[in-house]
């Protein structure tokens, strides 16, 4: 078929071998009947049959696409790699753990044609492990919520519906795709909502998930409040930091002053606090220097690429 | 270029400890031959080596396929690029300007891209080089090995076979060319190796100076960093920048609470100790941040991954 598919479903796969046939099923009679669409089978550098699982399907139903990966890059580089390959105008982007359901991805795309242009899955009723998995991921999803003021309760429901002019905007990377609705909206200006989806139990395979990925995820979560606030204006966010460093550094020679009018005068007073407020000087005029280069990064790449975000007119 | 007028290339960088030219070449050549493979050897040199190069236009008159190019600049990272820019073949062999390993283990090499590997290295599994070299090796490999999920034993070799086009695609930059079969698994390029000696008459040790290990050092970090943090420099700097930053605030609390207590603040020197290491931190975790701003500006203009060759093997890479 020549015809370009309007509707992109997007399925990073990592060694999900068993569950490839049930994840196509699921979503061709989901997808019965509906506007035309192409399902694209990432590969993410499986070790087990995956790719050839695919391979299979899609040699028998074109719409079926499989994208290899050279080798495993994680989930985040999975997904970009199937954005970009889609063909369609609307991209829905699932886990291949049949965890989601297929069937929610009419309800998302008509929620997307209410005029957003990122819809994420919701997990009401999640099917997961207390400890491990629910209790982290309600704390992270808190914290999230609470920085990038993005309101998403479920950063982690990999379930999501985008319009493709969005997409072209936001690029992932690093593993970023946990924090996809902040980096949309801060990239891209992204009109964002959520709906509630089913989710099942896992059946096959492993997760592939532990605990161990706090550290890294507060390293991340640090990267996307600069982004969300100071993206356009990282002087900014270095002078904030600078002002308070020399706050500190007054502060200390405040306190070395006392020695003036102290009877005893104390060689503290004299050498440890200005030296200490010397310290803080410092670091604010590092603090500068260091928001004038973010500057010099921002200014080149705006010339090379300056992309607007998302407007709509609106009807008066 | 018309087409690949032979079946692979060998280039030889004239920059380590060389040996005599013609003796290497003759070396080489003669399994290749006896192969039966069609080729041409590319000496990649800089002006200053002349004296050494100076034999090679007696090859050429007598009918050997051997070319020169001359660069004034860059290390051997550069002598590969501007060499893989001027091969004239699908396949490229390169080989130091030294008598690092057998020469029969060429034509092995060559079979292994042939069938479908990106780069085929070889690994100097049976050594007979002096006790220094093996420990030299011993050590690098002791930083080094993890980087490849441990399926290389002998990165630093640097007789190696690849499809021409493997230089390009890889990120080669500095001294990094040296651990090329790391980066090119990094890329999800296909990595095999072909176990054989060290050649027969590297017998003497080879002692450098200590600012050689120093660079080498250096090297080993950059490339750590490179390909584990390039992407998320906040987790390396964020890292060190918290751990020493904490350590800080941990010292200035306790002479807070001693200051609560009775003991003057101001009489504390540790006090200046905790101050240093807050803002110390604090540097550490700004230009993690900076770092961040940058690859996340950088973002559009960079594909992050690497699709399979259609025609590869349908064997599963390591991460």
């Amino acid at each position: 078929m020549s015809l370009r598919p309007t509707l992109s479903v997007v399925v990073p796969l990592y060694n999900e071998e068993e569950s490839v046939p049930g994840l196509v099923d699921a979503v061709r009679s989901a997808l019965a009947g509906d506007r035309t669409w192409e399902l694209v089978l990432v590969d993410d550098g499986s070790r087990d049959g995956t790719a050839a699982a695919a391979q299979r399907i899609s040699a028998v139903d074109p719409r079926v696409r499989l994208i290899r990966l050279a080798r495993n890059y994680g989930q985040t580089q999975a997904m970009q790699a199937g954005f970009d390959a889609v063909q369609g105008d609307i991209v829905v982007s699932m886990d291949g753990d049949l965890q989601n359901d297929p069937a929610d991805i009419p309800m998302l795309v008509s929620t997307l044609e209410q005029g957003y242009d990122l819809v994420a899955g919701y997990r009401e009723r999640r099917q997961d492990k207390v400890i491990t998995r629910k209790i982290p991921s309600w704390v992270a999803n808190r914290l999230i919520r609470a920085i990038t003021t993005v309101p998403i309760r479920d950063n982690g429901c990999s379930l999501k519906a985008y319009r493709r002019e969005m997409l072209d905007r936001m690029h992932l990377y690093s593993d970023m795709h946990r924090f996809l609705p902040a980096l949309a909206a801060a990239t891209a200006g992204a009109r964002i909502t959520e709906v509630a989806v089913r989710h099942h139990a896992r059946r096959f395979g492993q997760s592939k998930y532990g605990l161990s990925r706090i550290l890294k995820i507060l390293a991340d979560l640090l990267t996307i409040t600069m982004i969300s606030w100071f993206r356009e204006r990282p002087i900014a966010l270095f002078g904030l930091g600078a002002a308070g460093a020399f706050g500190l550094g007054m502060l200390f020679f405040g306190f070395s002053m006392l020695g003036v009018i102290d009877p005893r005068p104390r060689v503290a007073h004299a050498y440890v606090l200005p030296a200490a407020g010397i310290l803080w000087l410092v670091l604010a005029w590092y603090l500068v220097m260091i928001g004038l280069i973010g500057e010099v990064a921002l200014r080149t790449a705006r010339e090379r690429e300056d992309v607007l975000p998302i407007a709509v007119e609106q009807p008066l | 270029m018309t087409g690949p007028q032979f079946d692979l290339t060998v280039v030889v960088p004239v920059a380590e400890r060389p040996i005599a030219l013609d003796q290497l070449y003759h070396e080489f050549s003669r399994p290749l031959r006896e192969a039966g493979y069609s080729f041409e050897f590319l000496f990649v040199a800089h002006p200053w080596a002349r004296k050494l190069t100076a034999v090679l236009a007696t090859l050429r008159a007598a009918g050997e396929p051997v070319r020169l190019i001359e660069v004034a600049q860059g290390g051997e990272t550069t002598l590969l690029k501007v060499a893989a820019a001027n091969v004239r073949s699908r396949i490229l062999v390169t080989l130091p300007a030294y008598l690092q390993t057998e020469p029969t283990v060429l034509p092995d090499l060559v079979t292994q891209v042939r069938e479908g590997a990106d780069l085929a290295v070889a690994w100097r599994a049976q050594r007979r080089d002096s006790i220094v070299n093996r420990l030299q090796n011993r050590i690098l490999h002791l930083f080094v090995g993890r980087l490849g999920g441990g399926r290389l034993h002998d990165v630093a070799c640097g007789v190696r076979a690849m499809r021409t086009e493997v230089v390009s695609e890889i990120p080669l930059y500095g001294d990094f060319a040296r651990f090329l079969p790391l980066l090119a698994l990094r890329e999800g390029q296909t990595v095999e190796e072909v176990p054989t000696a060290v050649h027969r008459k590297a017998m003497q040790g080879r002692v450098y100076g200590p600012g050689i290990y120093l660079r080498r050092l250096i090297d080993v970090l950059g490339l750590f960093f490179l390909i584990k943090f390039t992407d998320k420099p906040l987790r390396f700097f964020g890292l060190v920048g918290a751990s020493i930053a904490l350590t800080g605030l941990f010292i200035l609390l306790v002479v807070l609470i001693q200051r609560l207590t009775g003991t003057p603040l101001a009489d504390r020197p540790i006090l200046l100790l905790g101050v240093l290491l807050l803002t110390l931190g604090m540097q550490s975790i700004a230009l993690g941040l900076i770092g961040e701003m940058i690859v996340h500006l950088s973002a559009p203009q960079q594909q992050r991954y690497r699709l399979r060759r259609t025609n590869s093997p349908a064997r599963p890479d390591a991460a």
